[in-house]
């Protein structure tokens, strides 16, 4: 009686692919090995028994060496081996490699089923293995799947029930590299190929010369195309709808509110010029709405789609490659890059990705740099829509000292943390073209995910913010933190509650700083103020349960000491 | 003799490793990896002075940080 299913592989052979395939629960996967940092668990049919099924993050042996795989290996030894059955996941395309795993496993005698996955990419690649033959050498059952298009998904259901244990005399690894040969030999058979131009063009991004210039033009050629993307969904969709269908809307429910008390102002907000103004207003109905909807969200679709199309292809782990030199000045390695781009999306996924780091040290480096240098994508967008009138000029500054930033943190932090940076070792994986399908889900996933998590934020913030100010209960705060924000960094003390806000949300901080009527340079500040300072509540959760409590008051402290003297700074450079 | 590691040779060259200095917990890693003494490899390139070697190791390319290329000893075929 089969009682759970783990799905076990190497790191990157599609595991979360083949987990979402059989049990319908949408994960996030990308071309590069360690997407998983959080342990999926779905539910799959079988014989009218509904049985648990865990995605294990990947491993390349049963000899854990890092975090993720300790907890790999710990799972699967959570229940008797009688009552479990093991999906052994390999990458066709690499059977040499993958067979290590396979064999230690079925030396422990764990019930395996081996799921040969990216079958058709084998194929491409002119490899060419006997599947039959693999399953008499190993006495298991070898499935061969392709689960982006899903073949072999329902076969491999059906034969989860003849994994049998078959425990056999344990070797080293030395021993099975040489068992693994004589397999290898014995099944696989490859075509000899001339170089195809993906293959060139693989080489040629690990290379110094070609892989800078390939680097630079990637990045460039992504930075415009969000903005382009973004500011395209501006100007076609959302203004419009805003501007032409609900402005008209709002203005004639308006009309019907004799009386402007307090629903009026919690609702629509303030009057600019007697008609309501989608950046100026700060009502529920009308500024809140516009910023995530208005603002917000078409930059959350440009920079996920991009952001996704490059993680599928597998082109981030080369980036990695690249900047290794430049992340061992600041104690990290190159594989650092993945947690701080994702962070550009949202904090949140940037600092549960910092997992894939080894050592404590790697991560508290890494988490502090992301929430302080590193804003996400609502916050950039509020950002391009306020400053971006005043020139490119302004937008640039923004990002040329949150840069800096984080290089000078990190070079103090590398030197005064003790310990010392760890090695880096990296698989890349090849180029993969999935199909446009999974680029949809992908990104249908992501902003869903956004929503849910931004919108009642966003609503309830807007709603609280303006029973406070209706009730004139901000002053006391504003009293207290005046002199800092006026004299200090030189903005309006009405400035103080967009600053405060900044914990809950960025993209509604940068809001309120809207109709304060600030010059170019005060709103400089002020953005690069609620980049670098507090986090926004959810980042600062995720960074208690990551850091615990002393790396959070660390690195909150660090957070608090920079804003103050980056504000100062700025302040007397540019406003003096 | 004097050792010579992945870090010191030029790109393109195929080499076989000798020996991996620098302790068990690398060498399992790199062992589970599927570079072990003996393996034949090919060293892709190298970035930058002291930056990451990559080399092909059977179907797989790996990036190997400096300090790592430096503790794998190899002989040139």
């Amino acid at each position: 009686m089969i009682k759970k299913i783990y799905l076990i592989g190497n790191p990157n052979v599609g595991k979360s692919v083949v987990f979402s395939r059989l049990t319908g629960v949408q994960v996030i996967s990308s071309n590069y090995p360690g997407t998983t940092v959080e342990i999926a668990k779905g539910y799959l049919r079988l014989d009218n028994e509904k049985v648990q099924v865990v995605d294990l993050p990947g491993t390349y042996s049963l000899d854990p060496t890092s975090r993720a795989e300790e907890v790999a290996v710990s799972l699967l030894k959570e229940f008797s081996k009688e009552e479990i059955a093991v999906i052994n996941i390999i990458d066709s395309t690499n059977l040499e490699r993958n067979l290590l795993l396979t064999l230690q496993l079925i030396e422990e005698g764990f019930p395996v089923v081996v799921c040969m996955n990216m079958c058709d990419d084998a194929v491409h690649r002119g490899v060419h293995i006997d599947i039959a033959k693999l399953q008499e050498l190993l006495k298991a059952p070898v499935i061969s799947t392709c689960a982006l298009t899903g073949v072999g998904i329902k076969l491999l259901t059906e034969r989860i029930k003849e994994a049998k244990s078959c425990p056999k005399g344990k070797l080293d690894h030395q021993q099975r590299w040489l068992e693994i040969g004589k397999i290898i030999e014995l099944v696989q058979r490859l075509e000899h190929r001339h170089h195809t131009f993906r293959e060139i063009m693989e080489d040629a991004s690990v290379r110094p010369v070609t892989g800078l210039l390939m680097a630079a033009g990637i990045i460039y050629t992504a930075f415009k195309f969000v903005r382009f993307i973004g500011e395209g969904i501006i100007n076609r969709i959302t203004d419009p709808v805003f501007i032409n269908i609900y402005q008209p809307l709002l203005e004639k429910l308006s009309i019907y509110w004799q009386e402007k008390g307090f629903w009026f102002h919690l609702l629509i907000g303030d009057l600019i010029n007697g008609k309501i103004d989608f950046k100026q207003s700060l009502g529920v109905l009308t500024t809140a709405p516009y910023i995530e909807f208005g603002m917000v969200l078409p930059y959350v679709v440009s920079f996920y789609f991009i952001l996704s199309l490059l993680e599928d292809i597998g082109y981030l782990p080369r980036l990695a490659v690249l900047l290794d030199n430049l992340l061992h000045r600041l104690g990290l390695h190159g594989y650092a890059v993945i947690p701080v781009l994702l962070g550009f999306g949202c904090n949140v996924p940037g600092i549960l990705s910092t997992r894939v780091l080894e050592s404590k040290r790697e991560r508290f480096i890494a988490s502090t740099i992301i929430s302080i240098g590193v804003p996400c994508i609502p916050l950039q967008a509020m950002i391009f829509g306020l400053l971006g009138k005043f020139g490119g000029l302004y937008i640039g500054g923004v990002y040329l000292v949150l840069f800096s930033l984080v290089i000078i943190l990190g070079i103090i932090l590398n030197r005064i943390l003790p310990g010392y940076s760890p090695e880096f070792l990296l698989e890349i994986p090849p180029y993969r073209f999935p199909p446009l399908l999974m680029l949809w889900k992908k990104l249908y996933f992501r902003i869903k995910g956004f929503l849910v998590e931004a919108l009642p934020v966003v609503l309830l913030g807007v709603c609280f913010i303006n029973i406070l100010l209706y009730y004139k209960l901000f002053d006391f705060v504003t009293a207290i933190f005046a002199p800092i924000v006026h004299g200090l960094f030189g903005l309006p003390k009405e400035a103080v509650v967009a600053l405060a806000i900044g914990f809950l949300r960025k993209d509604v901080a940068v809001g309120m700083l809207m109709p304060l009527g600030l010059t170019a340079n005060q709103l400089f500040i002020g953005a690069t103020l609620l980049a670098i300072s507090f986090p926004c509540i959810a980042s600062f959760v995720v960074l208690a349960k990551e850091l615990g409590l002393r790396g959070l008051i660390k690195s909150t402290l660090i957070m608090l000491g920079i804003s103050l003297i980056v504000g100062a700074l700025l302040h007397f450079a540019i406003l003096r | 003799m004097k050792k010579i590691s992945l870090a010191q040779i030029k790109a393109n060259e195929a080499v076989k490793i000798l020996e991996i200095l620098g302790g068990s917990n690398l060498e399992s890693k790199l062992l589970s990896m599927g570079v072990y003494k003996g393996k034949s490899v090919t060293k892709l390139s190298h970035i930058g002075l002291r930056g990451p070697v990559v080399i092909k190791a059977g179907r797989s390319i790996l990036a190997l940080g400096h300090s790592v290329a430096e503790k794998i000893i190899i002989q040139r075929e």
